[in-house]
């Protein structure tokens, strides 16, 4: 692992150290980079440097440096991305925002939270829960992920169906461009029109408008009570229908989690309770708010459903939510044994296609021969859709690219996005122009121009190449 | 604990860079660098393994792991973490060597477990020059400068009797049923009290503890440090002891380590099973309900997971039934009661700083809960505890779950 040293890079270390970084803020060697160059996708390209600054002005020493010599700066949270957002080229510098993980302030009177781009979402949960609020956005990353990476891919979870996912809680955000100019967009205020949205923009833009540094997040109340029930449908449709009604009828889950019959399959005998032989689709409802309208609720969900589902469980502690829940958490680990692999997308169609989406994936699976497993969020049309394979056998590899395409193309077709959460980085970008049409794209890019002219910030990542 | 290079390279491919053991690291969360959290180790050691010269990054970060297992626990994909650390220290011994104090001090493991009891007794006696006396007989610290011992260290106070002195003027109690006890060499010769409440509360139960002195060092310190060598002599003079007593089912320990590498040997006799001391007397709740009664301790008491026993062997619900037992309400949850206290065997005495900002946390956790004992089912962490209750100035003292309970059974 010896590598012959690099001019450039030895003469940023000297100028960093010289402008007052430390040693540890610096990860130089060969080895220590290659730990910078993956995120959850698996790639991994080790970059020139990689750059842990502890506050804006850092952010901002790096940037004009860079600019300087002309180099691509790669923005990092915790890595934990979906879409290989975070992955930078060999001549590029990475800018790890994990150091940047202070709290700033806690505003309760107006309900906001301030903090740097590093905070760990689940971090920020706990703290401001202690307060008696609620930060509502739930990615299944939350214990890892950061604000930052949070806000740039525009995360969400399942709580999406009635709280909305990161962006909804963003107000406002101070970021640095590529040149290391600082902008700010947003405020505390409730209603906030003044000038273009620049908030909305960057909230999504994977890093590829500007490195945030600051983030004002909006606070809710913590909800009194949450009940969590389990309703077992004999077909997709009849869940689909069943998920429609809740809506009409006023019932307002925070959570509508969905297993297809090859997820309950997997799972079935892991689980603490007997579901019907018959089971096709599995529902995992959550209701929270106010004590006496979630018992209110509960009761509706309950007479609504009795007939139609074929089992209908509501924890009573939280020891039986615990057990509600396995059935979605060990779907992952259960999944893997179908296959050595799996291709995963995480598309979003519109509620009412979800029974559609789902039986041409059924059919689709059938057409390639290889299973495709799907779960996912009911309540917001976003779909995990896992199609199990063995790479290894060229012939399944193959018949899994062509999969993928297909996927897209149906989702597409059923008025639906690539990505409901995950975002596209580099490992969608070659799909991206299947959903959108050249000025649109164009207009993007424009947008993507005038933020960063030479494209140095993040490049490769959601336009095709 | 033994694996071999194929599974290693299938463990390490197991791994999909998730990231998900960040959340859980001690040392990512102390140091917040990529090649500190299990995904990074294992990247590290992916890409540089079968190469004579190994970076500075690569031992720096091997050598920067508790064993805690928290990643391993919250890994979805199961991967042996734990494990490949071990191999990848044994890898870079078998190229660097043993670090010179470690070296030293397992060949006396190796050499009969005795010697190291009579170097044990000779600091005993020769303490009091070299440290001093901290106040509520809590430790002592050092005097003066000594090698490869961070000058911060907070040591017990060594005891001048060991377990095994003192267990000469036991009465024995052949009526009762026979129960193997592996006490473990910090209970051995640092706690030995332990040892002779946990003897004390087998014997109310009906158990006549066999405690024979052939039971050597279980090899934790010496798996965890790379030495592959020491460790298969350990388990192997242990076995045999196992062996001899085959006839006796069940092995019990109060060392939560202990319990984690005994339950991993290979080749244990058949049908023997080794049992922390909470989980037997969780099988004998009914008897142990009976003795208790109505007594109830009135200090409020806290309680840390300690690693090896919450990680290593899934048990966190027994001690908590054995605490609600004595205490009733007065016992009270940590934040975090699975956060790992710093110790990690050897490594709260070579990488200070680190471990003692993981283990402040742990202290103002503790300190929250306004409990004026804090316990935990290691020797292990009741030290680490205690010199962060020192270095906090924190009211609270560390002890075993079963001292509290052996008190309890002896007050009237
Ligand atoms: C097990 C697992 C479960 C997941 N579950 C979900 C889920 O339920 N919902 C969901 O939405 N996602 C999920 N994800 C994907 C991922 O966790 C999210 O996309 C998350 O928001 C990424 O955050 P990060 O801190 O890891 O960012 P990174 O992966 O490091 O970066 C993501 C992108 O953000 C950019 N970026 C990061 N910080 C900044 C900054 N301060 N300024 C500018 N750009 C920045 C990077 O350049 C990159 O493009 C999951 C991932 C894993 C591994
Ligand atoms: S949690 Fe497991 S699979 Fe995920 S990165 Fe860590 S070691 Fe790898
Ligand atoms: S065993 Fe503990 S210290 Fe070591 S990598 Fe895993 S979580 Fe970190």
């Amino acid at each position: 692992m010896t590598e012959p040293t690099n001019p450039l890079r030895t003469q940023i270390v000297t100028r960093l150290l010289a402008l007052g970084f430390s040693k540890e803020q610096i990860v130089e060697t060969k080895a220590a980079r290659s730990c910078y160059g993956y995120d959850a996708t698996r790639q991994n390209i080790e970059p020139l440097l990689a750059l842990l600054p502890e506050n804006e002005l850092q952010v901002k020493t790096i940037l004009k440096l860079a600019t300087e010599k002309g180099l691509k700066i790669f923005p990092r949270g915790a890595g934990s991305g979906m879409s290989g957002g975070s992955i930078p080229s060999h001549d590029g510098i990475i800018v790890s925002l994990t150091k940047m993980k202070r709290i700033l302030e806690i505003d309760e009177e107006n309900m906001i939270a301030t903090v740097e781009p590093g905070v760990i979402t689940g971090e920020l949960q706990e703290v401001v829960s202690r307060l008696g609020l609620f930060y509502p956005p739930d990615p299944a990353s939350l214990a890892f992920s950061t604000i930052g990476g949070n806000v740039t891919e525009n995360a969400g979870g399942p709580r999406a169906v009635k709280y909305g996912v990161t962006g909804n809680f963003v107000m406002g955000l101070e970021a640095y461009l590529v040149n290391g100019e600082k902008i700010k967009c947003g405020n505390k205020c409730i209603k906030s029109v003044s000038g273009y949205d620049l908030t909305s923009l960057l909230v999504g833009s994977e890093g590829t408008l500007a490195i945030i540094t600051k983030i004002l997040l909006k606070l809710l109340p913590a909800p009194e009570a949450v009940k969590t029930s389990l309703l077992a449908f004999k077909s997709m449709t009849g869940a689909a229908h069943a998920v429609n009604a809740m809506l009409k009828h006023q019932i307002n889950p925070s959570t509508i989690e969905f297993l297809d019959h090859h997820s309950i399959n997997a799972v079935r005998s892991a689980l603490p309770f007997t579901l019907p032989d018959e089971t096709d689709t599995v529902l995992l409802v959550e209701i929270d708010g106010p004590k006496a309208l979630v018992e209110s609720q509960s009761l509706k969900l309950n007479e609504l459903f009795k007939d139609e589902a074929l089992l209908l469980i509501a924890a009573r502690d939280e020891n039986e939510r615990e057990q509600l829940w396995l059935a979605r958490r060990k779907l992952s680990p259960a999944i893997a044994n179908i296959a050595p692999h799996k291709i995963n997308e995480d598309i979003a169609v519109p509620l009412g296609a979800i029974p559609e989406v789902i039986s041409r994936l059924e059919s689709l699976s059938q057409e390639i021969n290889l299973p495709i497993v799907c779960f996912g969020h009911a309540g917001d049309g976003n779909i995990h859709v896992n199609v199990m394979l063995d790479k290894n056998d060229p012939d399944q590899a193959e018949r899994g690219q062509k999969a993928i395409n297909k996927i897209f193309s149906i989702t597409l077709e059923l008025g639906g996005t690539l990505s409901g959460e995950h975002g596209i980085g580099n490992t969608k970008s070659a799909y991206f122009d299947k959903e959108w049409g050249p000025v649109t794209i164009a207009t993007m890019q424009a947008i993507k121009k005038a933020f960063d002219p030479d494209n140095r910030l993040n490049p490769g990542k959601i336009f095709p190449t | 604990m033994t694996i071999t290079p194929l599974t290693i390279e299938e463990e390490l491919k197991k791994c999909v860079k998730c990231g998900a053991c960040m959340a859980v690291c001690p040392i990512y969360r102390q140091t917040g660098r990529e090649e500190m959290v299990a995904r990074g180790k294992l990247n590290l050691i992916e890409i540089i393994r079968n190469n004579e010269e190994l970076p500075p990054a690569w031992i720096e970060a091997v050598d920067h792991c508790l064993l805690c297992c928290s990643c391993e626990e919250n890994c979805s994909k199961g991967v042996k973490i734990t494990e490949i650390i071990a191999a990848a220290r044994n890898h870079q011994t078998e190229i660097i060597g043993l670090n010179p104090i470690k070296k030293g001090a397992f060949a006396l493991l190796k050499n009969r477990i005795l010697s190291l009891a009579r170097v044990v007794k000779l600091g005993s006696l020769l303490q009091w020059l070299l440290w001093q006396k901290l106040p509520n007989h809590s430790g002592l610290v050092r005097r003066f400068t000594l090698p490869g011992i961070d000058s911060k260290t907070v040591i017990p106070a060594l005891p001048l009797k060991n377990l095994d002195d003192l267990l000469k003027r036991r009465q024995p109690v052949p009526e009762l049923q026979p129960i193997l006890f592996f006490s473990g060499c910090a209970t051995r010769f640092l706690h030995p009290q332990i040892g002779l409440d946990l003897i004390f509360v087998l014997e109310q139960l009906g158990f006549n503890a066999i405690t024979p002195k052939k039971f050597n060092c279980c090899g934790m310190v010496t798996w965890g440090a790379g030495d592959k060598s020491t460790n298969r002599e350990l388990q192997a003079s242990n076995l045999k002891v196992l062996n001899d007593n085959a006839h006796i089912k069940e092995v019990v320990t109060g060392c939560a380590s202990c319990g984690h590498a005994l339950k991993e040997y290979d080749n244990l006799p058949e049908d023997c099973e080794i049992l922390d001391i909470s989980e037997l007397l969780f099988r004998h709740r009914e008897k142990l309900e009976q003795l208790v009664g109505s007594r109830q301790i009135t200090q409020k008491i806290t309680y840390h997971d300690p690693c090896h026993l919450s990680k290593g062997q899934e048990v966190t619900k027994e001690p908590r039934w054995l605490l609600k037992l004595i205490a009733g309400d007065n016992f009270i949850e940590m934040r975090h009661p699975e956060r790992c206290c710093g110790a990690g065997g050897t490594f709260g005495l070579t990488h200070k700083e680190i471990s003692r900002e993981i283990l402040k946390e742990k202290t103002d956790d503790c300190d929250a809960t306004g409990a004026e004992i804090v316990t935990s089912g290691c020797p292990g962490c009741i030290l680490q505890l205690t010199e962060g209750a020192v270095v906090s100035k924190s009211s609270w003292q560390a002890e075993h779950p079963i001292t509290l309970l052996a008190e309890l059974l002896r007050s009237k």
